[in-house]
């Protein structure tokens, strides 16, 4: 109530207009010095306020008056941070030795310095900042640790995740059919637009460069069996695992975050109800389901932007580029394309949910976690690739 | 003495004619309401009865559909840009959890409206803050933390921080003391209590409360079909209802004991 009383200036009062823009007055005397605060001492003009004060100059206490007054008879009104400045402003000149008095305060000024000497608001100490070459040690450690644990978790959730999916085998009544599907429509049907498009450009693409490159060889022609090989062996399912970690893998753990931070997940677990199988397995199950079928798509569609270059470069009409490819790409690198795909669908879906399962409490540590997912999810399945292309070249496949 | 400081008080928000639904469901239809500078103002109603709607309405989160709604005689329909910064300025908000930002700390979620709408020298700013934490009754060893940290009731405190952090004319309260428990709703009534005495803030509150309702609140405005059927103090709307959900409200078992309490 009380310091509403005084600050008759209403709440659109600009500098200059009808607002009394704050200041200080020193006066200097024999006996006594006085500050007179002038105007609207509110938290807008602190900034221009704390200067002022930083440069009144008074002469050596033990010289001249030790006292000092603060006139605040002609203050047109004050707020906490204005109070706050005029008991620094006391703290600061009673430091340096003057007896420092604050006079013709109202009833509204006196409560208003009492609550606030009656809270601390002092800087308590911020913690001390550590030298950068032990930030350097610790992250390091920190990072090694993280992987490590990463490796332990993610191992231990196989596990789990298989005796889950054994246990469903023997009682196939408790696999939950409308999540499954649920997310194999989000996972797989939603994404075969995307999948499509990006394997035929990035087929497209492929052909015409290694036409470019192999016509000074006379060799255009093989560049059908190159782009057979690459697409059915590597881009197909490298092109969609990747697309569906960012798409998928990024969802999962949005959603199982998001369900971690309203405590869903423990309200499941009181439930009785085990969130590895009803959150996890589904999930991972769809994926296993919807990565091959995309990559299948994916194949074909790479072949089809190979197949319409061809015919544009080379002038070969669609059942010629079929019959070269035939001939030229065995059927056996598609099989290796595929035997992949399983393989970094659980990849994906354990990474995902994984990281949905570590989320806390903020909205940060959703983001952090979400883009660890992606991260690690397209890393993983890039290793997995690298292991596959090196172990079956060996085994002559 | 409620009284007496309405009938000379000048309205700081008129509200008039307001009008507001989502798709065919009418939430407020030519709702009229007047909130008098220094006052602490409860809003009760129905569950689902739009209190939470009216606070976003007059706060600007919520487009209405027609009416006015004045902040100190200005349409704030036809405010400029530099005129509704100001006023957000002059009006702090306590959403029902805090709504604290959470990937800063208890002191930086206070700091933040004075970085938007002013600029203070650190020290100052840290100086501030510290002061606004201790005011709402947080320790200072709270301030460096998240806010995923703090219990309920802390966030809503460290919330209450932040609204009052640029000293603002009125702060809008949603639910102040709901999920406390008693205890801790009272000292968070107490707190209001002593800071709009001191601070010489206009609170408009919405509540379910009737503990604090018969605390702190100056005058009650009641929401019922669609507009403000009543406004008084808690005693005279106890004492003559009027209306059956008044009346259901007032007159039911907690009142009384919520009453009993205060006398």
């Amino acid at each position: 109530m009380a310091v509403a009383d005084r600050s008759g200036a209403g709440m659109f009062q600009k500098v200059g207009h009808n607002a009394v823009t704050p200041s200080l007055k020193l006066n200097k005397g024999n006996d006594q010095h006085s500050i007179a605060v002038l105007g609207t001492w509110q938290v807008r003009y602190v900034r221009k306020l704390a200067k002022e004060i930083r440069k009144v100059r008074l002469p050596d206490p033990k010289k001249s008056s030790p006292v000092l007054e603060i006139d605040m008879a002609n203050l047109a009104a004050l707020d906490t941070a204005g109070a706050m400045l005029i008991l620094d402003m006391k703290a600061l000149f009673s430091s340096r030795g003057f007896t420092v008095k604050i006079i013709n305060e109202r009833e509204a000024d006196r409560i208003l310095f009492e609550l606030i000497s009656r809270h601390p608001r002092g800087n308590i100490a911020d913690q001390k900042k550590s030298s950068m070459v032990l930030n350097l040690v610790r992250d390091v450690g920190a990072l090694f640790v993280n992987m490590l644990r990463d490796i332990v978790e993610l191992t231990s959730l196989i596990g789990q995740v298989t005796v889950s999916i054994v246990g469903l085998i023997f009682r196939p009544w408790r696999i939950k059919i409308t999540p499954l599907i649920h997310h194999v429509e989000h996972a797989g049907l939603k994404a075969v637009a995307i999948i499509a498009l990006i394997c035929f450009l990035i087929g497209a693409v492929i052909m015409q460069q290694s036409v470019e490159q192999l016509r000074a060889y006379s060799a255009e022609y093989f560049s059908i069996d190159m782009l057979g090989i690459l697409a059915l062996r590597e881009v197909g399912v490298l092109l969609t695992s990747i697309m569906i970690a960012g798409r998928s893998g990024a969802a999962f753990t949005a959603e199982i975050g998001s369900m971690k931070m309203r405590e869903e997940i423990d309200a499941m677990r009181t439930l009785g109800i085990d969130p590895v199988e009803t959150l996890i397995v589904p999930r991972v199950m769809a994926l296993i389901i919807a990565v091959p079928l995309l990559t299948f798509i994916g194949d074909m569609m790479c072949l089809a932007g190979g197949a319409l270059v061809s015919y544009q470069m080379l002038d070969m009409d669609f059942q010629s580029f079929l019959e070269r490819l035939k001939d030229g790409v065995d059927i056996r690198h598609f099989y290796v394309g595929l035997i992949k795909t399983p393989f970094v669908a659980v990849i994906i879906g354990l990474v995902g949910t994984l990281e949905g399962m570590r989320v806390e409490g903020s909205a940060e540590s959703l983001g952090h976690h979400v883009r660890a997912s992606v991260v690690k999810a397209i890393f993983l399945v890039i290793i997995i690739d690298g292991m596959f292309a090196m172990a079956l070249t060996a085994m002559g496949i | 003495m409620v009284a007496q400081r309405t009938s000379q008080a000048t309205p700081l928000i008129e509200v008039s004619h307001l009008r507001k639904s989502f798709g065919s469901q009418v939430i407020f239809d030519d709702l009229n309401l007047d909130v008098y500078e220094g006052e602490v103002l409860g809003i009760v109603g129905k569950s689902g009865g739009g209190k939470s709607v009216l606070l976003r309405c007059l706060t600007g989160l919520e487009q209405i559909a027609g009416g006015d709604i004045n902040f100190f005689g200005e349409n704030i329909a036809k405010m400029s840009k530099k005129q509704h910064r100001h006023l957000e300025a002059r009006s702090g908000i306590l959403f029902q959890d805090g709504a604290l930002f959470s990937a800063l700390t208890v002191l930086q979620n206070i700091q933040v409206p004075m970085r938007e709408h002013i600029s203070l020298p650190k020290n100052i700013m840290d100086e501030l803050a510290y002061l606004k934490l201790s005011l709402v009754g947080l320790p200072s060893n709270a301030a460096h933390k998240l806010p995923s940290e703090l219990s309920g009731g802390m966030r809503k405190r460290a919330g209450l921080a932040r609204a009052l952090a640029l000293d603002p004319k009125i702060v809008f309260l949603d639910e102040p003391t709901a999920g406390l428990d008693p205890i801790g709703a009272h000292d968070f009534d107490m707190l209001i209590n002593d800071l709009q005495r001191t601070l010489g803030l206009t609170v408009f509150m919405v509540t379910h409360d009737l503990d604090s309702i018969f605390a702190i609140c100056d005058r009650v405005a009641v929401l019922a079909d669609c507009h403000i059927v009543r406004t008084g103090t808690p005693t005279q709307l106890q004492n003559d209802p009027g209306h059956p959900w008044i009346k259901a409200y007032f007159c039911g078992a907690r009142a009384r004991a919520a009453q009993q309490y205060e006398e």
